[in-house]
């Protein structure tokens, strides 16, 4: 087990952060760590990274119990930062070197293997270049780059896409892909549930400090597949409206977004005559029915959408 | 990471500007007006060009602005989300700390030599016993780079830490006697001398200038007792920001 973590506790003042949140992590995995913001996941990678103290449970990396100070731990680790955490006024070949630095490298490591992590981040051509002068995307990639210098064998990456256009997005999903395919086992955050598809074989769906449900992709799905999903899209919806809808019975779970209704109801649909009678008058523009997905899998269970939150 | 550092520190193109041309502008500005004036030392009576006082002055006073470059290096590492990252490698903070205190304090260095070099060698000011002077000129450097980093970590903003550093920079000039002169009073004459490290810094200068030992000790001794103090209280707190 390459991430161990069992029932452990992290309150910040009268806020519950962590709350007997358990998780393990093999060797090779990628386990996409989903929830929305102030879920508890930058938190959970803190303590398992030793940032913070936990103050109860347990957690063990690589077999070694996390107490903060094993730098045998830091040492295996890579850490992908949500903020951008490069140096603007170096050039990305000094950054890349600086991080690789700190993990203890020699020069002539620093050398070939900032060579080696350009290009893998796609980046070669520019490596002499300030990092101030690169697009958001390049800085989010060099931002990767820095974690990768010293080849761990865990890279925790917290959010890595934020903000950056859809090409560099899916540069970087596709480059966490090629590092699942080595080996390497990877913690990923994020609330884009998209990403979390994409990219990892588990996922563990966390709101407010503990785990509401993980497994495979089909498997958590299979814990929704009853259920029956309808968007109806309307011309002006209200909040009362989705109060109205939230105390039919029958109705699962209700969320809104752009004027679209959300609407779960077990067991199929068999009650779309008492959900237009009680949205009738906001001019129904379309009504669709959809196969769950893992937004809808967040929704069942947290009664939230993610993108919301975030 | 010292060059990292040090490549770093020479990169802020901002700082090197104000600390370096703005001292030597006011040294050449002051010097202008007050061109031939010798004044009499209120030491002991040994007259010392005013250009050379001004040289003094000016490179002390903008070494306490020069301790920006440590203190906001430091904060710009340990006071945000940069932090998180440094502190998740195997490298041990304090290290990264002093790497970034020895490099500002390089860096500073060269910054005084400059303007050192501009007032004897552009402006033709006396500056005899320069290796003391430089001993001095680096105590002064050592304590400031110090007393910047203190209040930045004590107060933990970086905006704090800049707003009391260019307030002491403003008035210990001021106190020291180098913009106009000050009442000679036995009161004001110890304030003149005594009240703030910059003005022990200059009358320790001003002591070696005029081969009085005595002087320059009573200048040096006070400043290299509170150089220390400042160093035995950064360790606790380079420990609060690293734990």
């Amino acid at each position: 087990m390459i991430i161990h973590i069992e029932n452990v506790m992290k309150r910040f003042g009268n806020n519950l952060a962590l709350d007997t949140f358990s998780l393990d992590v093999k060797k090779g995995e990628v386990i996409g760590l989903l929830g929305p913001n102030g879920a508890g996941k930058t938190t959970c990678i803190r303590a398992i990274i030793g940032l913070i103290p936990i103050d109860d449970g347990e957690i063990s990396v690589f077999g070694i119990h996390q107490d903060g100070k094993n730098k045998e731990i830091k040492r295996r680790i890579g850490y992908v930062t949500q903020e951008l955490t490069i140096y603007e006024e170096m050039t990305a070949k000094e950054n890349l070197e600086f991080f690789g630095s700190l993990y203890g490298m020699t020069k002539e490591q620093l050398a070939t293997r900032s060579l080696e992590v350009a290009k893998i981040i796609g980046l070669e051509g520019r490596m002499r270049e300030k990092t101030k002068h690169f697009s958001g995307g390049m800085k989010r990639r060099l931002n990767i780059g820095c974690s990768l210098m010293h080849d761990p064998e865990l890279i925790i990456m917290d959010e890595p896409t934020v903000g950056i256009d859809p090409q560099s997005r899916n540069f970087i999903l596709e480059f966490v892909k090629q590092l699942a395919t080595k080996g390497t086992t990877i913690l990923y955050t994020s609330h884009y549930i998209e990403e979390v598809e994409a990219v990892a074989s588990n996922i563990c769906i966390m709101d407010q400090g503990h785990t509401i449900a993980s497994g495979t992709l089909p498997e958590l799905i299979a814990r929704i597949k009853g259920d029956a999903h309808m968007l109806i899209d309307v011309r002006i919806a209200s909040e009362e409206k989705l109060k109205a809808l939230r105390a039919i019975p029958e109705i699962k779970e209700v969320a809104l977004e752009n004027n679209q209704y959300h609407i779960i109801v077990p067991g199929g649909i068999t009650i779309i005559d008492k959900i237009i009678a009680e949205i009738a008058d906001q001019t129904i523009v379309n009504i669709n029915s959809k196969q769950p997905n893992l937004e809808d899998v967040f929704l069942t269970l947290t009664g939230k959408q993610l993108r919301d939150e975030a | 990471m010292f060059k990292f550092n040090l490549i770093r520190s020479s990169r802020d193109i901002f700082a090197h500007l104000i600390l370096i041309a703005f001292p030597v502008l006011l040294i050449a500005f002051f010097n202008f007006i007050f061109k031939g004036t010798a004044i009499v030392s209120e030491i002991n009576g040994t007259p010392i060009p005013y250009l050379t006082v001004l040289t003094v002055g000016f490179a002390l006073t903008f070494q306490i602005y020069g301790s920006s470059l440590s203190f906001e290096t430091m904060g710009s590492d340990f006071f945000s989300p940069m932090r998180d990252r440094l502190l998740a490698s195997p490298c041990n903070p304090r290290s990264l700390i002093i790497s970034i205190l020895t490099t500002s304090m390089l860096v500073s260095f060269l910054q005084t030599i400059v303007v050192l070099l501009f007032a004897k060698f552009v402006l033709g000011a006396l500056l005899p016993s320069l290796p003391f002077v430089m001993a001095v000129m680096i105590l002064s450097i050592v304590f400031h780079q110090l007393l910047g980093s203190v209040i930045m970590l004590a107060s933990g903003s970086v905006k704090t830490a800049n707003i009391i550093v260019s307030t002491y920079g403003s008035i210990a000039p001021m106190l020291a006697g180098l913009y106009f002169p000050l009442p000679d009073t036995p009161v004001i004459l110890a304030v003149e001398k005594y009240l703030t490290p910059m003005a022990l810094g200059k009358t320790a200068i001003l002591g070696i200038l005029e081969n009085n030992t005595g002087q320059a000790l009573a200048g040096t001794l006070p400043l290299l007792a509170l150089t220390i103090g400042l160093f035995f209280l950064m360790r606790p707190m380079i420990g609060k920001v690293t734990s």
